[in-house]
């Protein structure tokens, strides 16, 4: 074993914490971190979802939201262990209910930024309906969607988005269910904006996660990830580091997507990355409001 | 290998021959980094390699860094900072 793994497993709990001054002070990002919460994160070595949580905080920091006018929303699940290390207000709700809390934390308080985060299975198996509805109604949320194509923290069980053929443990011969394509699930629902990208783009996830925030309306951004421990094992797909690399291989911008002829766009199966959806809806919260104010001033 | 941060700055000015261009600071939370590779992989000017166990990245040419932000943007347990030098 190394020196390195038995300096940190000798560490006492004040040391394992955020450092005080030195190297954390020079990261803005770094500084949104709960700063009473033990490091390193409980995700496997490589995971892909550290990356969007450092997008989301650069993306909240680039808006200059204050810590309190944020709210993140999770449920249960690898991705859903992301508000534990951020220092917002945060709410860890049962599994798959993510939207169905935020919609009533943005209901109560429509002046807060409300953030859902969740994985595939928990936004659209588990919460599959909880999605379609709050996309419906056009809720001022925006809906986080980590899609690392299985169920990573129970076991590799296969989940709505694992494409049709990959192996998972509960499907050792392959897939036989064509997977749900997010966007196009939350396009033909309503939501006011849909973007999607990859975690090795991590940059233009800051970018699509900035915009998404600051939309007012139900918007909706997939960060495509990767899970190497249980997916990646048993498809034989590599390392961390070659499952990200196979992400900037098989994605394609939405601008060469469009410029392709409907030959090769039916052909096409890498991942489309970029903003599908950007349009203006009259927003929930402010209809209700609207509803109140004509109700109580005795219209009827 | 330190206990909590190893940090590595240029230990000198880059000679005259070196190229222009914004140069960067690398500095690695040892015990934040859980060994991935990502970085050791992807940093496109070849400043980080892993150590003698293999288990671990360290800054081995910092005079090369030019300030990409690739590493610090994708460390998945945010292990690494880049600063930009003057």
């Amino acid at each position: 074993m190394s020196q390195h793994i038995l300096d940190a497993a000798a560490l006492n709990q004040d040391e394992a914490l955020i450092p005080k001054s030195g190297w954390f002070e020079q990261s803005e990002t770094l500084q949104k971190l709960r700063k009473n919460k033990k490091f390193p994160t409980i995700w496997c070595p490589g995971c892909g979802i550290g990356v969007v949580m450092g997008a989301l905080i650069r993306a909240i920091d680039h808006l200059g939201l204050k810590n309190d006018d944020v709210a993140l929303v999770a449920g249960i699940g690898c991705t859903a262990r992301m508000p534990v290390y951020m220092d917002f207000n945060t709410l860890h709700t049962t599994h798959g209910r993510a939207l169905a809390f935020a919609t009533g934390l943005k209901i109560a308080r429509p002046d807060m930024k409300v953030i859902a985060i969740m994985g595939d299975g928990d936004a659209l198996a588990i919460g599959g309906n909880h999605f379609i509805h709050a996309a419906r109604r056009n809720l001022g949320i925006t809906a986080l969607v980590v899609n690392n194509s299985i169920y990573g923290m129970t076991g590799g069980q296969y989940s709505p988005t694992t494409p049709l053929g990959k192996r998972a443990t509960t499907a050792p011969y392959g897939n036989v269910e064509p997977p749900f394509p997010v966007c196009d699930l939350a396009i033909a629902a309503g939501a006011t904006y849909v973007a999607r990208s990859t975690v090795y783009h991590a940059l233009e996830l800051d970018k699509f996660l900035a915009e998404a925030i600051a939309k007012d309306g139900f918007s909706l951004v997939e960060a495509v990830s990767y899970c190497h421990t249980t997916y990646g094992r048993l498809n034989k797909l590599g390392t961390a580091a070659d499952m990200m690399r196979a992400l900037k291989d098989n994605s394609i911008s939405r601008t060469a997507f469009d410029a392709m002829s409907p030959e090769q766009k039916a052909d096409n199966t890498k991942i489309v990355r970029g903003k599908f959806v950007d349009i203006d809806r009259p927003q929930y919260t402010a209809i209700y409001a609207n509803l109140i104010t004509r109700v109580q001033g005795g219209e009827k | 290998m330190p206990n909590v941060v190893q940090q590595t700055q240029p230990a000198a000015p880059p000679p005259a021959t070196a190229k222009k261009g914004p140069r960067g600071a690398v500095t690695i939370h040892a015990t934040w980094c859980k060994g991935c590779r990502i970085c050791v992989e992807f940093c496109p000017p070849k400043v980080l390699a892993m150590d003698e166990s293999e288990n671990y990245p360290h800054v081995a040419f910092p005079e090369k860094c030019t300030a990409c932000h690739f590493c610090d943007t994708h460390c998945p347990d945010l292990a690494i900072v880049v600063r930009k030098l003057e």
